[in-house]
């Protein structure tokens, strides 16, 4: 059996963003996954504001990860058959809020990223930096405390990442949510508050 | 539920119209069938019904004796003698009943006496005769009543004259009055006094039954009992349901095959269904991996897919009822055309939808839908959610499933052959088998086309990179390609297996008429019904006939029917010609030992009766006579397709020593050499002008007539069959069609690579079509298997007869077409697209 994690360990601060580098294969996203409770750990323990996340069953991770999380990804995963403003309206009607008022919160939310007037377009008619700005919206619009980025200029141009790199981060530190940035970028990584590196499984501060 | 969730399934399927519409055409031809097969057998079964309830009338029971009826003599004692002790005596009312023909139309004679009638409706449905025509009923010669429709049907206005042919004899009769407003019982019906049908068919002094209604009541078994002890022997009392039962039983066995038939389809199409939906599931496994990682939860993504299924489900089903009613209707004529041809003379006017048929239908569409979305949406969301598209992880457990899946279709196969060794006459088993088989070919096809897939992009590929990738694709899309394919193989499996056994039939039948057609003409007096009393020959003529010139022997016989166990039983009484009597090919007894003890007064029974009444050499049957119960013992079983409830033969003389029937229906006649039939035909026929109509024909013209009548019979059977695998093509190529297009991208690499537009469109199309045989190479000895089980299971145990296997090419060739037809379509559209499809578009990432 291959161990991909061996005695990772850190501790990340509400309000904090943290980049996380390693190389391909070294464990980032599989660590990502631990950390949202999409997988679980053999051993070891995660815990999100004191709560012990790994030791919850299925359905309580999803509880949790829906409602605390958030997620930006290197290909964006939105909805297809949603336009920009259903996929950010999609994360408040997951956690119960629906009608107008989430109408209303996700267009606010398109709008500080840039995109109020692209609310009912259709989502591969947006470009890759405004596809990941509706990625990022839909992220933050349900007011998570962490939020969970895997290498999230990964599919974009340098000029691009240089828009949306912004939106991200004082999205996150706005709310005062802390931000995980997996990523391969360093000159990205160098605009965390601290960065760590992934490398023979543990997590170690890295000299960037 | 979270709205935006409903929104992009309800989106989802609107963008996939063609997946969409060609999944609800599978699952509503699948339906459509079984609503077709009800609608077709209870419209056939209803007008029977309705007929047996018009003749029937309000009678509780019926007095019945022999072939040639009751004495009316008996009628009259009934009337006039009271039956002591009973308080509430029974009413009585006389029937004659026989079969005539007008022009070209074949109707039920009933002789009846209006007041006895009328007595013994008391308020009943009976048909009412107005005081002016009751006096012309009795007094006007030929008197005759009938509905407003069937006058319409015969061009006839009141008080027409036309002529009726009865038994080849030609009478005149006039239309006196026409019933209003009457069910469509009475459509098949032509009403007239008792005297003239005794007159009309010549039974002076008979009575085809006396209908009896008792009062109903506490009292009724008693009054029932009393009555049966006044009866002569050879004559019994029956319950009047039990009459009609027995005649609808006779077409059990052929309304279960067709019912067998649509259940065939409904398998296919739920093969069909199950692979579009899964395929719907597992296009979607990407966007399912991003919603659960988004912290949608199991529940809802499940409730989301089966909502889908269930709406497919109702709207496939809504679709293949209105469907059903439209084949069905169609069906209606091909069912009863059948039944008249094999059992019973009925008119169907109207089409009846049974009420549990739409209920059937609606579950049959939801259950399959539902049963289908279920497993690929378990698959899909009882894995970790993936924020990519694991396909590597995906078709390495579909190739394991594959695996698996060659171990359950043994497991399957043997299951089949215990159910068949551990149960002798069940047909239910006998179809349970034949399922277990089909469904066995389809778990071995998935593993079939891989190993074929890897095989030829291991050979083919050598000489060409873009002939492995395109085998290579197939062995490796098993999740896409398997379903499909496995369900095609299981609608040719049973293509070719009905076609073997029908043509294994169709040459027993041939073999077998050519044995027993032995004599160069046949001759018998027309009609419907083939042992109707009513059909014999005039017997100054039948002198005549014997006599004419050229006639070197002759086999005479007089169809009757017998009261068995079981019901009524045809039996032909013979007189054999030294050559007839090799034309029985006995499968029980031996000729040097059967045909002496036929003689001295035992019966030989066909294949078919030995089969339904268990009976064999060495047996006894007991028939009531005249004279009282007469006990046969069984000589011989010989073989017989012309009946599938079976007959028996008995000598002439004996019959006519017990029945005291001296007619003869029909008669075999063997020419001297050199003689022509041609020439005694016209001889008899010139001898018969003027006296009685008769039906004259050379064997090869009997042949003829009976391979038509069997041509006919299995036309519902081919229209079922073609029905199913009308759905396993069109499944396929909703299948190949997504699977194709969800490709477009990994084609469009290929064409920017290098490939030609054409080389694309001939990659694709070469992978459909290898699909296509693939599934037809799992099927042919499939095919094989599933006639060996039709042909000694099914018909052994629906029908007692056995047929010999008959194997040629003709039998796998629609299977071919259909297999190439469907799978070379299915790679038309996508190869046209993909070789048109701008690559810049189709390269573009996300």
């Amino acid at each position: 059996m291959h161990r991909v994690l061996d005695g990772a360990d850190a501790r990340i601060e509400a309000g904090e963003t943290v980049a996380i580098l390693g190389r391909s294969g070294s464990g980032k996203s599989t660590l990502l996954n631990l950390i949202s409770g999409v997988d679980r750990p053999d051993s070891g323990a995660i815990e999100l504001n004191g709560q012990e996340i790994s030791s919850l069953g299925e359905p309580a991770r999803t509880v949790l990860r829906r409602g605390r999380m958030g997620f930006v990804y290197q290909f964006f995963n939105l909805i297809p058959t949603l336009d920009v403003e259903e996929n950010v309206r999609l994360a408040l009607e997951l956690n119960g809020i629906r009608g107008a008022q989430a109408r209303q919160r996700s267009a606010a939310m398109l709008a500080q990223v840039g995109l109020g007037d692209r609310g009912r377009s259709a989502v591969d008619s947006l470009s890759g930096g405004e596809q990941q700005r509706v990625a990022i919206a839909r992220a933050l619009v349900h007011e998570p405390i962490l939020l969970l980025a895997d290498e999230p200029t990964g599919n974009l141009d340098e000029q691009t990442a240089a828009h949306v790199m912004p939106v991200l981060l004082s999205g996150a530190r706005s709310r005062g949510a802390a931000l995980l940035i997996v990523t391969h970028d360093i000159a990205l990584a160098r605009r965390a508050d601290r960065v760590l590196e992934l490398r023979e499984g543990r997590l170690q501060p890295s000299a960037v | 539920m979270v709205p935006t969730l409903w929104a992009a399934s309800l989106r989802h399927l609107l963008r996939h119209p063609a997946q969409l519409a060609l999944a609800l055409v599978g699952l509503s031809v699948g339906v459509a069938t079984i609503v077709a097969v009800d609608i077709a057998t209870a419209s056939s079964r209803r007008a029977f019904e309705l007929s047996m309830d018009a003749v029937n009338g309000p009678a509780t029971h019926q007095i019945v004796g022999g072939p040639d009826g009751v004495d009316e003599q008996l009628y009259v004692a009934l009337q006039t003698q009271p039956i002591a002790g009973i308080s509430d005596p029974p009413a009585f009312a006389p029937v004659i009943e026989g079969y005539v023909n007008v022009g070209f139309h074949s109707l039920r004679l009933i002789g009846m006496d209006p007041l006895a009638m009328a007595d013994l409706e008391s308020g009943g449905d009976a048909p009412e005769v107005a005081e002016p025509q009751l006096t012309r009923w009795f007094t006007q010669p030929g008197a005759l009543v009938m509905t407003d429709r069937t006058a319409a049907t015969l061009g006839l206005l009141q008080g027409a004259s036309f002529g009726l042919d009865i038994g080849g004899k030609r009478s005149t009769a006039v239309l006196i009055a026409r019933l209003h407003g009457r069910g469509a019982g009475y459509d098949s019906l032509l009403l007239t006094d008792i005297a003239q049908a005794q007159e009309w068919l010549g039974l002076r002094g008979r009575l085809s039954r006396i209908d009896v209604r008792v009062a109903p009541g506490p009292g009724s078994a008693r009054v029932a009992s009393a009555l049966r002890a006044r009866l002569p022997a050879g004559v019994r009392l029956q319950s009047s349901d039990t009459r009609t039962r027995e005649n609808l039983d006779m077409t059990g066995a052929f309304t279960t095959n067709l019912k067998a038939m649509s259940l065939l389809a409904l398998l296919v199409s739920t093969l069909l269904i199950y692979g579009a939906i899964s395929f719907a599931v597992l296009q979607r496994r990407r966007v399912i991996g991003i919603l659960r990682a988004l912290g949608v939860k199991r529940s809802q993504v499940l409730a989301i897919v089966l909502s889908e299924a269930a709406v497919l489900g109702l709207v496939g089903a809504g679709l293949g009822v209105l469907l059903g009613l439209a084949i069905g209707r169609e069906l209606v004529s091909l069912v009863s055309r059948t039944i008249n041809d094999l059992y019973f003379v009925v008119a169907v006017n109207e089409t009846t939808l049974p009420s549990g048929t739409v209920l059937k239908a609606v579950l049959a569409g939801l259950g399959t839908s539902l049963v289908a979305a279920l497993l690929p949406a378990l698959e899909a969301v009882g894995s970790t959610p993936q924020l990519g598209m694991r396909r590597s992880v995906l078709e390495a457990r579909a190739t394991g499933l594959a695996r698996r899946l060659v171990m359950v279709s043994a497991a399957l196969a043997i299951v089949a052959g215990v159910v068949i060794a551990s149960s002798s006459r069940s047909l239910l088993a006998g179809f349970l088998a034949l399922f277990l088989l089909l469904l066995s070919v389809a778990a071995l096809t998935p593993a079939v086309l891989r190993s074929l897939a890897r095989a030829a992009a291991a050979t083919l590929g050598r000489a060409s990179p873009i002939a492995r990738l395109a085998f290579g694709d197939i062995a490796a899309s098993l999740s896409r390609t398997g379903v499909a394919v496995a369900a095609l193989g299981m609608a040719l499996a049973a293509m070719i297996g009905v076609s073997i056994m029908v043509e294994s039939f169709r040459e027993s039948l041939h073999d077998w008429l050519a044995r027993t057609m032995r004599a160069d003409i046949y001759l018998t007096a027309p009609g419907a019904g083939a042992n109707r009393p009513e059909r014999k020959l005039d017997p100054h003529l039948l002198s005549d006939l014997l006599a004419t010139p050229g006639v070197a022997a002759y086999s005479m016989s007089r169809g009757s029917v017998l009261e068995m166990r079981g019901g009524p039983v045809p039996v032909n009484a013979v007189q054999l010609a030294p050559a007839s009597y090799d034309a029985y090919q006995l499968v029980e007894g031996d000729a040097a030992h059967t045909w002496p003890a036929f003689r001295r007064g035992a019966i030989v029974i066909s294949e078919p009766l030995a089969w339904r009444l268990r009976l064999k050499v060495g047996d006894t049957v007991s028939v009531p006579a005249p004279a009282g119960p007469h006990t046969f013992s069984i000589a011989g079983v010989y073989r017989e397709y012309g009946s599938d409830r079976g007959n028996a033969l008995m000598d002439l003389r004996t019959y006519r020593s017990l029945w005291r029937d001296d007619a003869v229906t029909s008669l075999g006649f063997y020419l001297r050499p050199g003689a022509s039939a041609r020439q005694v035909i016209a001889d008899m026929q010139a001898q018969a002008r003027g006296r009685q109509a008769l039906m004259i024909a050379s064997n090869a013209d009997i042949r003829a007539l009976s391979m038509s009548i069997f041509d006919r019979t299995f036309v519902i059977t081919r229209v079922l069959n073609w029905l199913a695998a009308g759905v396993a093509a069109i499944g396929l190529l909703s299948s190949l069609l997504a699977w194709e297009l969800e490709r477009s991208r990994e084609l469009a690499i290929v064409r920017a690579l290098g490939l030609t537009p054409r080389g694309a469109a001939g990659l694709i199309e070469a992978q459909t079509g290898f699909m296509g045989l693939a599934a037809l190479l799992a099927a042919v000895p499939a095919g094989l298997l599933t006639a060996l089980v039709l042909i000694d299971v099914i018909n052994r145990r629906a029908f007692g007869w056995r047929i010999d296997l008959h194997l040629n090419g003709a039998q796998f060739s629609n299977a071919l077409v259909l297999a190439l037809l469907a799978s070379l379509l299915a790679g038309l559209y996508p190869a046209l697209r993909t070789a048109r499809a701008p690559l810049a578009t189709e390269i573009r990432e996300e």
